[in-house]
């Protein structure tokens, strides 16, 4: 344990570092850059509104900002899984070369992704001004389930990429879980829509659990139940070990496969 | 383990000319490879856990691979291993039962031809690749130097690389200053330093390579054929170099090709031939019967290509 956290403390640094040039990479050449982060939920929401706000408008207020938050975490937990699962082949080059402890590559592409999310909280604020969602205290609490998710997105990206290092057909395989999961999630549709007696398998899913925290606080302004906080937590944690004993396991075995 | 990281303090701090600061020392102490996680899977207990003096030890280590053919790369495959319990395997052992020590402050070169381990020898005690049995234990910070350019990015400036790859060997942006212009100046750089790599000649990049490794004040330098890079003048720049770190107690492992310049760096020489060891000795004597061993081969292994296989 306490070598662990030396570890971690000497290659503080290499992360830092590292999350610094993805993020240059990302948008290399591009003329907007880093305004992409902003720019493409803005443009997806005004194409999903158009597309779905005639269909809910009379059960969803605020449209717009409603499906910006669940898109803002949904796509936060999955483009930050996926790229988590290819992180150890991308860096082969490095791996191969230097000696980093494998598991700072799962936290930096998840850390890369967070950081995106960071930047469209920005637009997400502009929206909610122009479509008069009442501004309160409440979201400064979002931390709360940005942070949760981000634990969670963690521990689920260290055991996909424990499995898909071996196996890489699994990130394909994602692509189709990931659509299917958009489709059971209540991002742009209400979870109303779900009859009563299924709702709580909706209530399970994770990234549903996430995504209602954040909207109690940065849509509705209110305190979600105790019971969605212990369940976000108790969600968090278990994949995050989950993903680490499972990655922990396999990582031995990786220089064989890269 | 907290004594071995007071050891490791205690060495730099007392060992060095050069000025470091208690917190750069601490920092150091947490990139000792401590050999009890590593090896614990395995066996072996170690002989020399208190010899202080022992650097890197190696003890019977052999490495294994899987032979790309048989990778379960594919979802087919992977079932049909499972099923097979894995039959399949195409083991290939790339080094086998592989021992020896090296001492605080000395240098050690391997030898041999292509494919007999050398490389992945180094990588074994630069902790990159994990040997399937033995143990293998490093006292100290190591700077690997594996394939000169190893963890460049090449989109990126000299200046900004400089960072990255330190932050690599572990060391913060702070510590990275204090040394920067040491490193520009022995790569001999100065004019290019916001140049992206890419547009650097092999050259360059491997100077800077050279460079980054031997400024930050580790205490093994694990390298593979740094010598062969560059000119005469900049390669006899490395060799004082290297000479010089030697006389202040950096320990030095490497993979040279040149017998000449091992037999000038080197203390002792390991020779490896089919992943085994087939000599460890004294460099001079190592290198005379490595280089009568070559010279002995049968001429026909040097025959010209055949004009059609060399299309296939």
């Amino acid at each position: 344990m306490k070598k662990g956290i030396y570890e971690f403390m000497n290659y503080f640094p290499f992360l830092k570092e590292v999350v610094k040039r993805d993020f240059k990479r990302k948008y290399y050449k591009s003329v907007l850059g880093v305004a992409w982060s902003m720019l493409s939920p803005l443009l997806m929401m005004i194409v999903i509104t158009i597309v779905f706000s005639t269909l809910f408008k009379k059960t969803v207020p605020h449209y717009p900002a409603y499906w910006f938050c669940g898109n803002l975490l949904f796509s936060f937990v999955f483009e930050g899984s996926t790229a988590a699962m290819s992180c150890i082949i991308h860096n082969a080059s490095l791996i191969n070369k230097m000696k980093i402890p494998n598991y700072f590559f799962c936290i930096s592409t998840v850390t890369q992704s967070f950081i995106t999310m960071l930047f469209s909280i920005v637009p997400y604020l502009a929206v909610c001004l122009v479509i008069q969602v009442p501004i309160t205290f409440y979201m400064l609490l979002i931390p709360i389930p940005m942070i949760l998710a981000y634990l969670f997105t963690l521990g689920l990206g260290m055991l996909l990429c424990a499995y898909g290092t071996f196996l890489r057909d699994l990130s394909y395989l994602y692509q189709v879980l990931r659509r299917v999961w958009l489709y059971i999630t209540p991002i742009f549709y209400p979870i109303e829509i779900i009859p009563e007696q299924f709702r709580f398998i909706w209530d399970l899913n994770p990234v549903y659990v996430y995504i209602n925290i954040f909207r109690q606080f940065a849509l509705y302004g209110t305190m979600p139940s105790e019971k969605v906080l212990i369940i976000g937590t108790v969600y968090a944690v278990l994949m995050l070990a989950l993903g680490a004993v499972t990655f922990k396991e396999k990582e031995d075995r990786f220089f064989l496969y890269i | 383990m907290s004594e071995k990281k007071d050891e490791v303090v205690f060495y730099s701090s007392n060992r060095r000319t050069q000025q470091r600061d208690e917190r750069i020392s601490i920092e150091k102490a947490g990139t000792v490879i401590l050999p009890e996680e590593q090896t614990s899977k395995v066996l072996t207990p170690a002989s020399h856990e208190n010899d202080n003096d022992v650097c890197i030890d190696v003890n019977d280590v052999s490495v294994m691979f899987n032979l790309s053919k048989n990778r379960e790369d594919g979802v087919k495959e992977y079932f049909i291993n499972m099923v097979k319990g894995k039959v399949g395997y195409n083991e290939f052992w790339a080094l086998r039962n592989i021992s020896f020590q090296v001492k605080r402050g000395d240098s050690l070169a391997l030898i041999g031809r292509n494919g007999s381990g050398k490389s992945t020898l180094l990588k074994a005690v630069a902790g990159i690749i994990r040997p399937a049995r033995g143990s293998i234990k490093v006292n100290g910070s190591v700077a690997p130097l594996i394939e000169i350019s190893g963890g460049f990015d090449r989109s990126l400036s000299a200046r900004e690389n400089i960072f990255l790859s330190g932050a690599m060997h572990g060391h913060t942006k702070k510590y990275m200053k204090t040394r920067f212009d040491e490193i520009v100046e022995f790569a001999e750089i100065e004019k290019f330093l916001d140049v992206p790599l890419k547009s650097y000649s092999s050259g360059m990049v491997s100077r800077l390579g050279f460079a980054i490794a031997t400024c930050v004040n580790a205490d093994i330098i694990i390298a593979d054929e740094v010598l062969a890079v560059g000119d005469a003048r900049f390669r006899m720049k490395c060799e004082k170099r290297i000479s010089q770190m030697l006389g202040v107690g950096t320990t030095f492992l490497f993979v040279s090709h040149s017998t000449a310049s091992v037999k000038k760096m080197c203390k002792k020489a390991v020779w490896l031939e089919k992943g085994k060891i087939k000599e460890i000795g004294p460099a001079a004597n190592v290198c005379d019967n490595y280089t009568a061993y070559i010279k002995s081969m049968p001429a026909t292994a040097v025959k010209a290509p055949d004009r059609r296989t060399a299309i296939d």
